[in-house]
């Protein structure tokens, strides 16, 4: 399936990416008059226990890179591997989990039961699937809530039992695309943390997508700073931050440093806003706006 | 305490009904209103609109004179009797129904080429189905024997029923949001898994009122039904019997109707019953 030949002995996949993206470019409704290029050759490496971000303007392809990865779309050229597996070899495995915007709970289920979802579907026993719930939800500190409803939880709280279903199959990798997107600042901070917690705990390997630039270099051992139309990787901020981030980290004069560093590259690269987008959007629909 | 308000609000309903008939039976003409030539008001004399009072109270009188049994004895039997006709049907046509809607969310190319055909099967009307498919089945004998009568009435109503069920399966089916449907994809289960786990369940909020719509259909198919295959026994035929004597008896032919409406509900709220045993789980809100 993948151009390179796949090494039985297995002690070398810890040693390969988590990710490795290469020459990867993705055309929607390619050869016709709306052909899009969300994305043009893009190469991108995450080491195994590594929390890389992508950061980037709107329409800069971030979450259609998210997807590539996680086999739900097929890139146009070049090729996605996850530990040495080709992506559509390791979404039938469940190697990796995914956490959205929206938490995207099931109402009808308990929270533990949301849970257990993925290991249902992977046919894990009754028994064995609750106890790996249970820990999940203990790992986000929510076991109090396991019998609960999505719908009587916070939206943090919604998110955290969506990080913990994410984490049930004990994947080596954690795709999220803006998951606290939705959340107020108290809440995201506080989210923040816990899942730098996590991913140290589990020695899982993350690639995060924000719009946040603090949100991103407080998260990251690496930031990718990507430029829109088509898609690709501009320029790369390794932010050092030391492993036990707390809240002082937040005030210290690094963060901030790197801070303005990701906003310098982002500047450089002069993305359009939101406004500027939907305007080309008119545009482009023949809607004159003058 | 919710479904206390909901009975309390019900009988309001039917007194306010009942007064606003009484109303203009008072303040209505007594030989109906012409416009133009054209009758549009209802004639308010007794032998049309007789009172609400009288129809209750004939109820409770001999079918006919010097009969033993009581009309309300009679209109019972009927409902009970086209009851089990029309829950036939509503078994049937759900489970038709759903089965077509599983078929449609998987393949779209099923979705394309059925649907129009199912929303044009509905425009056939069922008094002109009924003589195709009694002499349908006066010519099918499974296993040697004939096919009871009654379950053509079945078939009608299953075929009235089967339309609501599909069509709000389906669109239960498919309207997962895009990240529930990332997310199965990205568990890689196989789309059987996933309708019984997932789907089934998140259609419930699309399918309880489409089934409650399937089960007045069924009974309005089975009415109709009964009338139209003459089949004996059911409300439809107590209805039809006792409006021809609507001049010498007229609120006897409102019992029969009464009955009818009176089944319809019972019907419906047996379904919300159901739902409501199913929608236990859920977020109160969305709950109509």
């Amino acid at each position: 399936m993948t151009l390179e030949a796949e090494p039985a002995a297995a002690p070398l996949a810890a040693s390969r990416p988590a990710v490795a993206l290469t020459g990867v470019s993705k055309t929607f409704n390619p050869g016709t008059s709306r052909a899009v290029h969300a994305l043009a050759d893009i190469t991108l490496d995450v080491a195994a226990g590594e929390f890389v971000t992508l950061i980037g303007p709107s329409g800069c392809g971030k979450s259609t890179l998210l997807r590539l990865i996680a086999n739900l779309i097929e890139p146009t050229a070049g090729a996605v591997t996850l530990g040495g597996k080709s992506a559509a070899h390791a979404r039938a495995d469940q190697d990796y989990g995914m956490a959205f915007q929206q938490a995207g709970l099931f109402e009808w289920r308990t929270v533990v039961r949301n849970v257990e979802l993925p290991l249902e579907l992977k046919g894990w026993s009754r028994g064995r699937r609750r106890e790996r719930a249970m820990e999940m939800l203990a790992l986000v500190k929510l076991e109090d809530f396991s019998k609960h409803h999505p719908w009587q939880l916070s939206g943090g709280m919604q998110q955290r039992v969506a990080i913990a279903r994410a984490l049930a199959a004990a994947p080596a990798l954690l795709l999220m695309d803006e998951p606290f997107g939705a959340l107020d600042e108290m809440t995201r901070e506080h989210m923040q943390s816990e899942l730098l917690r996590i991913c140290t705990d589990t020695g899982t390997s993350v690639l995060f997508v924000t719009h946040s630039i603090p949100e991103a270099v407080y998260l990251s051992d690496r930031v990718v700073v990507m430029s829109p139309r088509p898609g690709r990787v501009t320029g790369e901020v390794t932010t050092d931050l030391g492993e036990d981030r707390g809240v002082e980290s937040r005030e210290e004069r690094r963060f901030f440093e790197k801070v303005t560093e990701v906003r310098e590259m982002l500047r450089g690269i002069g993305g359009a806003t939101d406004d500027e987008l939907a305007i080309e959007r008119m545009r482009t629909a023949g809607v004159d706006d003058r | 305490m919710k479904a206390a308000r909901r009975v309390m609000m019900f009988l309001v309903a039917f007194a306010l009904v009942a007064a606003g008939w009484e109303l203009y039976k008072v303040l209505g003409p007594e030989e109906g209103g012409k416009l133009l030539g054209w009758q549009v008001l209802p004639r308010t004399a007794g032998s049309a609109m007789p009172h609400s009072w009288d129809i209750v109270r004939r109820l409770f009188q001999p079918e006919r004179p010097g009969a033993s049994r009581d009309a309300w004895r009679l209109v019972l039997a009927g409902a009970w009797f086209t009851f089990r006709l029309a829950m036939v049907g509503f078994l049937v046509g759900a489970v038709v129904g759903v089965a077509l809607a599983v078929a449609m969310a998987r393949y779209g190319i099923v979705r394309r080429g059925l649907l129009p055909y199912l929303a044009v099967s509905q425009t056939i009307p069922l008094i002109a189905l009924a003589p195709i498919v009694v002499s349908w089945s006066d010519k099918l004998h499974p296993f040697g024997h004939d096919l009871p009568k009654w379950t053509t009435v079945s078939l009608m109503s299953a075929f009235l029923a089967f339309f609501p069920a599909a069509v709000g399966t389906l669109r239960g089916l498919t309207s997962l949001p895009e990240v529930a449907d990332e997310l199965l994809r990205s568990y890689a289960a196989t789309w059987r898994k996933t309708l019984i786990r997932v789907r089934f369940p998140a259609a419930v909020p699309s399918m309880a009122p489409a089934f409650r719509l399937a089960a007045s259909a069924s009974v309005i198919g089975a009415i109709v039904a009964e009338i139209s295959t003459g089949l004996a026994g059911g409300i439809g035929r107590l209805v039809l019997e006792w409006a021809g004597q609507v001049t010498s008896d007229p609120p006897k032919a409102y019992t029969a109707a009464f009955g009818a409406a009176a089944l319809g509900l019972v019907v419906i709220g047996v379904i919300s019953v159901l739902e409501m045993v199913l929608m236990r789980n859920r977020p109160k809100e969305s709950t109509a």
